[in-house]
């Protein structure tokens, strides 16, 4: 006959409980933003509130995602007809998709292609570059960001994607870097030097050898890069002037400046620059862990 | 393919290779921040930037001299102090129950990791929708259940804004915390526990001669790491608070950032950015000398 363990089965529903219940402190900021988005205005203020909505309405996402920017070119000037912020969601979509996507594919080039020098080359100033990306990799945005728009002024880039390109590209490069040089030199070289005794090229070790087997780095490397390129605000609010070019982060935080403040469209924009970071957070999970332990991480 | 052709000799690849990001980190990082040092030595106004002068250390005693800079720095210490202690208990807490096994741990992995990706922007705005004073849902809970008989006005009275700013710190990074921790904890050898059991150590002597010695290097890494960058953070606060109320939830980030966009003055906003970067240095050769970065090097 099975004897039943009543002391561990005690503690493993302990465990559950207590685990659910940090669980739900911890989701609840974003739960409570969910459910408000999905509220009609009348069930927003209503007491006592309640977590799960009544009536579920995609309003507010409509107004966000439908709303086209209402201002157009007159003989080479941007005539403003009123439009309000929501009318420019899905502009500042798609400028945050672009400069995320450019500062993550410029430090991840550049990165990868150093790192493998770094680790398989020997020259003067080797060891100085790893301590100089992690110092890079510390300093606060507060810091780069004003000599850095002295420096976009120069070159008449300001208020254009290049601008937050280059300049994310200050902060995601440096750890990258870092990244990238711990995980190559745990890449034995064993197996590049078997190819290259083969009579292959050293690009095409590069290629064919190298890359694959760094992948798992270079791919923890670009999730970071995303995600500090897609969350930034002081860079966007610096470097920015037009309604049109702004980013998601600094385009929302424009809600407030309104007499009142419509806060289903602002839980539904939460929502909305939360889930590209979400399902890259869950399809790549695991590489995210990998990048933790190479000890290249950004917050 | 001409096998035989003269091609890029090793050396010439490897140099060709590390080019790009020599030419971006002189460009990118080591331009800006000599353009930050030179900046604090001058004063200088984006309006007016003909008028730029050579003022010496000027920016350096005004800033010294002025109460807000100290008001910020501490300030900033205490935030920062604060937010690291909990972020750690918190974050080996979470990180002990998730090195369970137990089925379907992985979820609760996963959802717990969540807030480190939420960009600071959206945690701004949920967090004045659900501390909002009238119409929030955590005073009407705390008033409900009667725990409180009034509101609390979380973000317009000084103590209860640096709270909020703390806790919003807290909620964000404590995953960090959890992440990293978790990670050294599945290495832990589970021979060292059994040994333990076997001298009839009890779970919590086991935790603190087994596991809290496992975990030293790895916390007082996260501690130097968290520290650097909660002082200098500028999102978190700015966002929530915007430095308020007055000037209540000021860090140096936020009083550099002022000086340089609300009163115009690069050159003071710049010098603040020096300061934080010697702070800096010093916390990285504390970090260089815990990791022994050094010896790491020579090994491989």
């Amino acid at each position: 006959m099975r004897r039943y363990d009543y002391g561990q089965m005690l503690r493993t529903g302990f465990s559950y409980l207590v685990l659910s219940t940090v669980t739900f402190v911890m989701c609840f900021p974003l739960i409570w933003a969910l459910s408000t988005s999905l509220k009609p205005k009348d069930e927003i203020f209503a007491t006592p509130p309640t977590l799960i909505p009544h009536t579920v309405t995609l309003e507010n996402y409509e107004a966000l995602v439908t709303g086209r920017p209402q201002y157009f070119q007159s003989g080479g000037q941007s005539v403003d007809t009123g439009a309000t912020p929501a009318q420019f969601f899905t502009r500042w979509f798609a400028n945050s998709v672009i400069v995320a996507f450019g500062a993550t594919l410029i430090s991840i080039v550049v990165s990868t292609l150093a790192a493998y020098s770094l680790t398989r080359f020997s020259y003067w100033g080797r060891n100085i570059v790893p301590y100089f990306s992690l110092l890079g990799y510390m300093v606060p945005s507060i810091i780069f960001v004003f000599p850095l728009f002295l420096i976009l002024v120069r070159l008449e880039l300001t208020d254009t994607l290049w601008s937050l390109i280059l300049g994310y590209v200050c902060i995601t490069l440096p750890f990258c870097m870092w990244l990238m040089w711990a995980f190559m030199r745990s890449i034995p070289i064993e197996i590049e030097e078997a190819a290259l005794i083969d009579g292959a090229s050293r690009l095409q070790v590069f290629r064919q050898v190298v890359l694959p087997t760094a992948m798992p780095g270079i791919i923890a490397a670009a999730i970071f890069s995303m995600i500090v390129s897609w969350n930034d605000y002081l860079f966007g609010r610096v470097f920015m002037n037009s309604l049109d070019n702004l980013t998601l982060t600094v385009g929302v935080m424009l809600f407030f400046e309104g007499t009142h403040v419509d806060w289903g469209l602002l839980m539904a924009a939460s929502v909305l620059m939360t889930v590209p970071m979400a399902v890259l957070f869950m399809a790549l999970q695991r590489h995210l862990v990998a990048g933790f332990g190479a000890g290249a991480v950004k917050g | 393919m001409f096998r035989n052709a003269p091609v890029l000799s090793d050396r010439a690849v490897g140099i060709l290779f590390i080019l790009p990001f020599v030419g971006t980190a002189v460009l990118f990082m080591i331009y800006p921040i000599a353009e930050a040092i030179r900046l604090s030595f001058f004063s200088y106004n984006p309006l007016r930037p003909d008028s730029s002068a050579f003022v010496g250390l000027d920016n350096f005693r005004r800033i010294f001299a002025d109460p807000l800079f100290w008001e910020s720095f501490s300030q900033a210490t205490i935030w920062t102090l604060t937010s690291i202690a909990l972020q750690t208990l918190l974050g080996m807490s979470i990180a002990l129950l998730l090195n369970q096994a137990l089925r379907g741990i992985s979820i609760f992995r996963g959802l717990l990791l969540f807030p480190y990706i939420v960009p600071t922007v959206v945690i701004a705005l949920i967090w004045r929708w659900i501390f909002n004073p009238e119409i929030g849902v955590i005073n009407h809970a705390l008033l409900s259940v009667g725990i409180i008989s009034e509101p609390i006005y979380w973000l317009s009275t000084p103590s209860m804004a640096m709270a909020s700013t703390i806790m919003l710190n807290v909620w964000k990074y404590t995953p960090f915390v959890v992440i990293t921790v978790l990670a050294r904890l599945q290495s832990v050898p589970l021979e060292l526990y059994d040994a333990a059991k076997v001298d009839g150590a009890g779970p919590l002597r086991r935790f603190m001669d087994v596991t809290l010695p496992q975990l030293k290097e790895v916390l007082i890494v996260i501690i130097v790491f968290r520290t650097i960058w909660t002082f200098n953070k500028f999102e978190e606060i700015y966002l929530l608070t915007k430095g308020g109320p007055g000037t209540s939830t000021f860090n140096l980030a936020v009083y550099s950032y002022e000086q340089s966009i609300a009163s115009l003055k690069l050159g003071v906003g710049a010098a603040t950015g020096v300061v934080m970067m010697v702070i800096l240095l010093v916390g990285s050769i504390v970090y260089l000398r815990v990791s022994g970065f050094g010896k790491e090097e020579k090994s491989s």
